[in-house]
């Protein structure tokens, strides 16, 4: 099974379970919670269930397309399921079916891994699945999300699309993956790889204290914009800034161009961003959403 | 008639590590609701657990709940009837149990007659008060961590937080389901979120069957039944039996390779105890790896296997790592090999991480990593690792040369270990397997050709962790490194310790995420054992240990006084703790350590006045001590400490204010065997011969008590008394504060 048939194959399945599907957040994301389709789908009492891709970058990781199991961008299969299903584990099971592992041949394991982004104010209990030993899928039942708990609750199903594909095609580097037609993943993304690990470490034809002082400009300059956004009452494109700056503290720190403090610093002033930004989701949320969708538990 | 209670509760997977206490809390839980019910039974509850089921049986549980009878009185009888009418207060009474006045009784008790009523209540079937028990149950089950999952129950206290989702529910009495449910939340409301229903039937296996659909439900009827049944659906309800199926099969498959499995399992980490918890079924697979990954150090190997994949490394005959590893596995497969091979790739990858870090890491020496330790944060009070650095160096050269007067070749020794021995937090390796801190510096230490008493300080320096007498390292794994570990692990800890109270990080009840306890014991074990460990005939005072770690923190009047306290509190604490573990009777231990004092003494002396006191104790001249220590403390506390220090430093004479032919025998005597007792304590080892000694005051001191009166008209006797008493109390609790141990009565 190619890269791109696991897909297709992914989304038919969800698809047919009654997920919308959706398209990849079209900006720079290290996973995809970050995704609106996520992050603010889960808040309030609306049902609704997604699925999409999401390339997700981790600048750290990168490895200049040298390391057979590391990226500095990966895909991440997306799947959220709100409120969460009864079966959803068997309807995670069918799944892997749908694209060929056959869960009475393998040693399919759910094992205690809960998730946490303390960036996000967000954290969820879980674990991540083990097929043979591999860590194919991370599953978590959302608790809280910008500090404000859920409910209903979400299912989030991320699959590592590339250690699947590896899985099913028995290749040992993901470079060798075919990813569609006879072309294989190198072709498509080695030299991207390459470059972006580059960048990442700031292998730049500028001096490092350049280099680290227009990225926290760029980080201030969308942190502010992102405030007047949120001024406006306008979450989405609030939400989209703050990502960027996500991703340019990501950048300085895998430059090594931030210190202990000034690190924690910009961790902090990310959180409190995007609470801020899931609280005015929320509000404007319920004022539109009106009073046939009142939350709160049968008591 | 008695019959059968079963409960299982199905659930999504619950994590391993919470399962014992899980099945614990659910025996201890269902008896005592039952107990509070009424409902007797023949035998305790029986619990058992595997990943997706936490279950309960109770054999012979009553049919019905006994009655209940209780006498509650009411006004005494007094202010029950005027003139033979009952009064408000009696009426009262009465209608607050819903019967006449003619209807209550009369009750006599040593107060007078009351008014009273038997409040009789006929017991209640079994099967309509389980319900109510099992929602107890429910509730009272605890968590390490817990989930909303918009599920409630009926019982008026809300949304039912659980470990993970429940999926199904058994309440079986007798045989018959008993109805109970767990409500959705209304918010969830949809086709696919459903309300559980209590029922008979169970699941087995996820995927294994030998008929029908892997999965389905499965009817019973008993506990025997049941347990049948889910063995038939691949599910092994005893936890010992699937560990002593894992065991045996783990053993054959290292036979088979020529092997067994690595003592390192059982010494580094709990897996032997965590995989009976992660499977309902099951079996070993054999793996291997290519030989070129041996080139690595031992520890990698291992950690990885054990730590990161969950397998057991196997070793051949002498010990040595064989290029195999074992998975225990959740299923029964036709082509283990598919499986075996499959974990073999997973494990092959991580291998080769660790060798490309191996590599890379290895080109850069330990001390060109301390700069890059400036920037991983230690604590955000206390600065980074390469401040830390700084501090451990300073402190392990210190109690190299203060403390151990050890020569200055030695010294540097231990300034070098200390100030290298974080530096693999900043190597590739340990970012990645973070169980190797400390044990790969050391590695790399070594491969640099740093001597053995520096790589090996490193090396050890987390430990100990353990408390116990042989809790690693032992002497014999220090080799020639043990002093400088000592000087290298004492400092590390110290400084963390006063550290973190310093930055207001103590400990409270349950909470300790910074692991400070921990660290605290592994100093006081480290200081308990240093003879033993080191052969140093020193014995360091943990006051002067505490000040020296307390340097870089500023002056002692700048802290906050409540952490100054804390600490000295928490240190008290992890030293009574220790001693405790080791064993030691916790009345001799108090005795030992006491608040005032016990900053001035050495934990390894202690522990020799340990050894004496608890066999001094079985001795009826201990009692003689004992008895008058007790009284002697009871008088000398009516003057004060600091008056006492006082007196004794600038008042004249003691001899010339007294007058009596009794006291003047006692301080005959106290001046005659103070230098004994004194002595026998500087030497740390006759701690015997000073306990004996102690014991001949008895005489003195009754005869002190039968013939003089320490309370007289005349102030400056009654003091100079009480001050010959402090005198004597205090020469005492050097050994003690044996009123700590006097049997009660005395």
């Amino acid at each position: 099974m190619t890269f791109q048939d696991l897909i297709l194959k992914l989304s038919a399945f969800w698809a047919s379970h009654g997920c919308l599907l959706q398209q990849p957040l079209d900006l720079e994301v290290g996973a995809g919670t970050s995704h609106p389709e996520t992050l603010f789908r889960v808040l309030g009492p609306k049902p609704w269930s997604v699925a999409y891709v999401q390339p997700s970058r981790r600048p750290d990781d990168g490895r200049f397309g040298q390391n057979p199991n590391r990226l500095f961008k990966h895909h991440q299969y997306q799947v959220i399921l709100k409120p969460s299903p009864d079966e959803v584990q068997q309807l995670y099971l069918d799944s892997l079916e749908a694209c060929g592992i056959n869960p009475r041949q393998h040693d399919i394991r759910f094992e205690e891994d809960n998730w946490e982004s303390p960036t996000l104010g967000a954290w969820g209990i879980g674990w991540q699945v083990l097929l043979d030993g591999l860590e194919i899928t991370q599953f978590t039942y959302f608790q809280q999300v910008g500090g404000m708990d859920l409910s209903p609750i979400t299912c989030e199903i991320t699959y590592g699309l590339e250690r699947i594909a590896m899985f099913l095609q028995r290749v040992d580097n993901v470079f060798d993956l075919e990813w569609g037609g006879g072309v294989k993943y190198a072709e498509v993304r080695l030299q991207e790889e390459i470059e972006q690990s580059k960048y990442a470490f700031g292998q730049v034809d500028m001096p490092a204290e350049q280099f680290a002082a227009l990225h926290r400009e760029l980080f201030d300059k969308n942190y502010g914009f992102a405030e007047t956004l949120l001024a406006s009452g306008l979450a989405w494109p609030a939400l989209e800034h703050a990502l960027k700056c996500s991703h340019l503290f990501n950048i300085l720190d895998s430059s090594g161009s931030i210190g202990v403090t000034e690190r924690t610093a910009y961790i902090l002033r990310v959180r409190q961003l995007a609470v801020r930004i899931t609280r005015a989701y929320v509000e404007a949320d319920q004022n539109s959403a009106g009073a046939d969708l009142q939350a709160g538990p049968g008591l | 008639m008695d019959r059968e209670l079963l409960i299982e509760i199905g659930c999504e997977e619950i994590p391993a590590s919470w399962l014992p206490g899980l099945t614990r809390q659910m025996a201890q839980h269902l008896d005592a609701r039952l107990q509070d019910a009424r409902l007797t039974s023949e035998s305790p509850a029986e619990s058992y657990s595997s990943p997706r089921r936490l279950t309960a049986r109770v054999a012979r549980l009553a049919e019905r709940q006994t009655d209940f009878e209780e006498l509650v009185t009411g006004p005494p009888l007094s202010a029950a009837y005027k003139n033979s009418e009952p009064t408000p207060a009696a009426i009262g009474f009465a209608k607050k149990y819903g019967v006449d006045v003619a209807a209550l009784e009369k009750h006599q008790t040593p107060k007078g007659a009351y008014l009273a009523y038997t409040v009789r209540q006929r017991g209640k079937a079994t099967v309509d008060v389980l319900g109510d028990i099992l929602a107890g149950l429910l509730r009272d089950l605890t968590f390490p961590k817990q989930m909303r999952w918009d599920a409630y129950l009926e019982d008026g206290k809300g949304d039912l937080v659980f470990a993970r989702p429940i999926r199904w529910l058994v309440l079986m009495y007798g045989g018959r389901v008993v109805p109970f449910v767990i409500r959705r939340t209304e918010v969830s409301a949809s086709p696919t979120v459903q309300d559980i229903r209590s029922g008979s039937n169970t699941y087995g296996h996820r995927f294994l069957t030998t008929s029908g659909r892997a999965g389905r439900a499965i009817k019973i009827k008993t506990f025997e039944d049941y347990q049948a049944r889910l063995l038939e659906n691949f599910v092994i309800l005893d936890r010992a039996e699937r560990e002593s199926r894992i065991r045996r099969e783990l053993e054959t498959h290292a036979r088979r390779l020529g092997g067994r499995v690595s003592s390192q399992v059982a010494a580094q980490s709990s897996l032997l105890q965590e995989v009976p918890d992660l499977v309902e079924y099951p079996s070993v697979v054999a793996g291997h790896y290519p030989v070129e990954f041996l080139e690595l150090p031992e520890e990698v190997l291992t950690t990885t296997m054990i730590h990161h994949q969950h397998y057991f490394p196997v070793v051949d005959e002498e010990g040595k790592l064989k290029p195999a590893f074992l998975a225990v596995i959740n299923m029964q497969v036709d082509k283990p090999e598919v499986i075996a091979r499959n974990s073999e790739r997973v494990l092959t990858a991580r291998l080769r991480d660790a060798r490309f870090f191996w590599d890379e890491d290895r080109k850069t020496p330990l001390a060109s990593r301390l700069e890059q330790l400036s920037s991983i944060l230690f604590h955000k009070k206390l600065g980074t690792y390469r401040r830390k650095a700084d501090r451990v160096e300073r402190l392990a050269r210190w109690i190299a040369k203060d403390v151990f007067g050890l020569r200055e070749a030695a010294v540097d020794q231990a300034g070098l270990a200390g100030r290298l021995c974080k530096a693999d937090l900043a190597s590739d390796m340990v970012r990645e397997l973070t169980e190797l801190q400390g044990t790969m510096g050391g590695i790399y230490a070594r491969e640099e050709g740093l001597p053995e008493e520096v790589w090996k300080a490193i090396y050890f320096h987390y430990l100990p962790v353990g408390v116990e007498v042989d809790a690693p390292p032992s002497r014999q794994q220090l080799g020639n490194a043990a002093i400088t570990w000592a000087t290298v692990t004492l400092a590390d800890k110290l400084d963390s310790v006063v550290g973190m109270f310093w930055a207001g990080e103590r400990p409270t009840g349950s909470r300790d995420p910074l692991g400070v306890r921990r660290l605290g014991n592994g100093f006081i074990k480290a200081l308990v054992d240093l003879p033993a460990l080191t052969g140093l005939e020193v014995a360091p005072k943990l006051q002067t240990l505490l000040e020296a770690a307390r340097e870089p923190f500023g002056e002692i009047e700048k802290w906050d006084t409540a952490n100054v306290i804390a600490l000295s509190m928490f240190v008290q604490e992890r030293y009574q703790f220790v001693l405790e573990q080791r064993g030691y009777d916790i009345r001799n231990v108090r005795a030992v350590i006491q608040e005032h004092t016990f900053g001035h003494v050495s934990p390894s002396s202690t522990l020799q006045l340990l050894g004496a006191l608890s066999e001094f104790v079985d001795q009826p001249e201990f009692q003689e001590l004992a008895i008058a220590f007790k009284r002697v403390k009871n008088l000398a506390k009516d003057l004060d400490l600091v008056e006492f220090r006082m007196q004794e430093l600038t008042a004249p004479d003691l001899r010339g204010r007294l007058e009596h032919p009794a006291e003047l025998a006692l301080l005959d005597e106290i001046d005659q065997r103070k230098p004994t007792i004194e002595a026998a304590i500087a030497l740390g080892s006759s701690y015997k011969r000073a306990l004996t000694e102690a014991s001949r005051f008895k005489p003195a001191v009754d005869r002190f008590f039968n013939e003089v009166r320490v309370k007289t008209d005349n102030e400056g006797l009654t003091r100079a008394r009480l001050r010959l008493l402090r005198r004597l109390e205090q020469l005492l609790l050097q050994l003690g504060d044996f009123s700590e141990i006097v049997p009660e009565g005395l």
